[in-house]
């Protein structure tokens, strides 16, 4: 099989933020009228330069742990790498399919039924109605909810969510998983369980990236980190020297 | 599976780069059309989760509304039920379509931001789930439409074929008005608010609850409002009345300069519109 790949050159992100008064369509107009007027014309929009310069190579098998402090860009790489977000500057190249966790709400309707949220997951990370419909009893044992499943997802716990999202998403065969934080979600034996499905993946020759503050899990299932800091990257190093790179 | 197996993208390389990933997310976006479709469904299911009648509902208060209305005017304007009613029904049906894919244009992306902001489906995805969610909701309301057409005995006269093409130009300049309503709304949060009005002062302004006829050389009134010709090609046919060349000119010329128009700020916009969320 062909190893999926990551390449980042040079990658640059900015976006706008935008305040309040920029969203107000009816506020633009009165700026705009009101010509040098007391409000700047960009009134409460930010340029945030949220990556600058990133290179990044991961092939086959590499388990990347991202570490750094909140909004030093991790969030935005796995976005990026998800293909939401598009480089300012530098490329992005992405062989593999990908699966992301980012966010436990991608595709997740709340007053719709752990089955149909499934459902609905599946046919967001490109699966047929019948292929899940052929997978839906491994995908449902591997949740663990059991009952629950024909329960609406508003009556679940985050834990339970979580599972949810996790069993939806690396149901299809991805060659590359985002993951952000959350992966704690679940009690112990969600954990087991989780971690043999992951080890699989990295088996099958795929390619984790993990953002997280947490040491353990950086230990046990990265083999590289990675520091952002304001959006500048350091090296990649590998998983041993995570202490030194915590230091700095 | 249709999964991206292979990506590759760069950073700002100009117009005619953004046009090239616009045309790109169009592509995708029919190659998936299913997924379109399967999200359209989840949206009708989930919304009319538990009850009865499911989006029949909405079906049988627009009956309700058709009758209260069409009696009314009907008396107060001294038309037979016979030639008002079925005119107000369709009127009412089709209406609603141009207002439901217009104003729910509004929320398609915003309402989508989780899904875009960690996937790299294509935007325009959303646009036509808003329109398929509007012809599934549209297939239900078609029981007071036949029912009218049954009643009245206007199946001899209808033109079905040509109703079909009302419905598909219908279609090709709601669904561009859509687009450009959901990146607005992306962008600006106010902008639903002004969608709405405008659309409800184009339902009081249209031939919807009254007659044409009545307008004698104030015509232009009717000539130059765009929803006119919209509902007149769908709506015409059905009820055996002709419709002009000048309908199907202003459709087809809308259809064409709203598309271009639609088209290139999205491709002007598509790469900033995850921001916006």
């Amino acid at each position: 099989m062909t190893g999926a790949s990551i390449t980042c050159t040079d990658l640059t992100i900015r976006f706008p933020v935008y305040g309040a008064d920029a969203k107000s369509l009816k506020k633009a107009l009165a700026r705009a009228v009101n010509v040098g007027g007391v409000l700047g014309r960009h009134a409460g929009v930010t340029d945030v330069t949220a990556l600058s310069n990133v290179n990044l190579r991961l092939g086959a098998g590499d388990r990347l742990g991202l570490i750094g402090h909140n909004g030093s860009g991790k969030t935005t790489l796995l976005r990026a790498l998800s293909g939401a977000y598009e480089p300012d500057e530098g490329t992005i190249e992405v062989q593999g399919r990908i699966a992301s966790l980012l966010d436990l709400g991608l595709g997740i309707d709340p007053s719709a039924t752990g089955y149909d949220n499934i459902r609905l997951r599946g046919r967001i990370a490109g699966l047929s109605s019948r292929e899940i419909d052929e997978r839906m009893d491994e995908i449902a044992d591997f949740t663990g909810l059991g009952p629950f499943l024909a329960m609406p997802v508003k009556t679940y716990s985050a834990g339970m969510q979580g599972r949810l999202a996790f069993a939806a998403a690396t149901a299809v065969e991805c060659d590359v998983l985002l993951m952000d934080e959350w992966i704690a979600v679940g009690d112990a034996d969600f954990q087991k369980v989780a971690h043999k499905r992951l080890l699989k993946l990295v088996e099958r020759a795929g390619i984790l990236v993990l953002a997280t503050h947490e040491a353990p899990l950086l230990k046990l299932y990265c083999n590289k980190v990675m520091k952002l800091e304001g959006g500048v990257a350091s090296e990649v190093v590998d998983i041993r020297r995570l202490d030194e790179l915590l230091k700095t | 599976m249709q999964t991206a197996t292979h990506m590759l993208r760069t950073g700002q390389r100009g117009a005619l780069f953004q046009l090239q990933m616009a045309q790109r997310d169009l592509r995708n976006s029919f190659g998936r059309i299913g997924l379109a479709w399967s999200l359209a469904t989840h949206d009708v299911k989930s919304r009319y989760r538990g009850s009865v009648l499911g989006p029949f509902w909405i079906t049988l208060s627009m009956g309700l509304m058709v009758l209260g209305i069409g009696i009314l005017y009907a008396s107060l304007f001294n038309i037979p039920l016979a030639q008002f009613l079925p005119y107000v029904a369709l009127g009412i049906v089709f209406f609603g379509v141009m207002t439901g894919v217009i104003n729910e244009g509004c929320e398609a992306f915003v309402l989508a931001s989780g899904i875009l902001s960690q996937t790299n489906l294509p935007m325009l995805t959303f646009v036509w789930r808003t329109v398929f969610r509007n012809l599934i909701n549209l297939a239900h309301h078609m029981v007071i439409v036949v029912a009218m057409l049954t009643l009245y005995g206007y199946w001899g006269k209808a033109d079905i074929p040509l109703a079909i093409l009302g419905v598909l130009l219908m279609l090709m300049n709601v669904s561009w008005a859509s687009l450009l309503a959901g990146i607005a709304s992306a962008r600006y949060r106010d902008v639903p608010q002004i969608v709405v009005s405008i659309m409800q002062f184009a339902i009081f302004m249209t031939p919807v609850f009254w007659l044409p006829d009545r307008f004698g050389k104030h015509q232009v009134f009717l000539d130059y409002n765009p929803f006119y010709h919209l509902l007149h090609a769908v709506r015409g046919p059905m009820l055996g009345q002709p419709v002009s060349g000048l309908t199907y000119t202003v459709l087809i010329a809308m259809a064409l300069v709203g598309w271009t128009l639609a088209f290139l700020i999205f491709a002007r916009t598509r790469r900033r519109l995850v921001h916006y969320l």
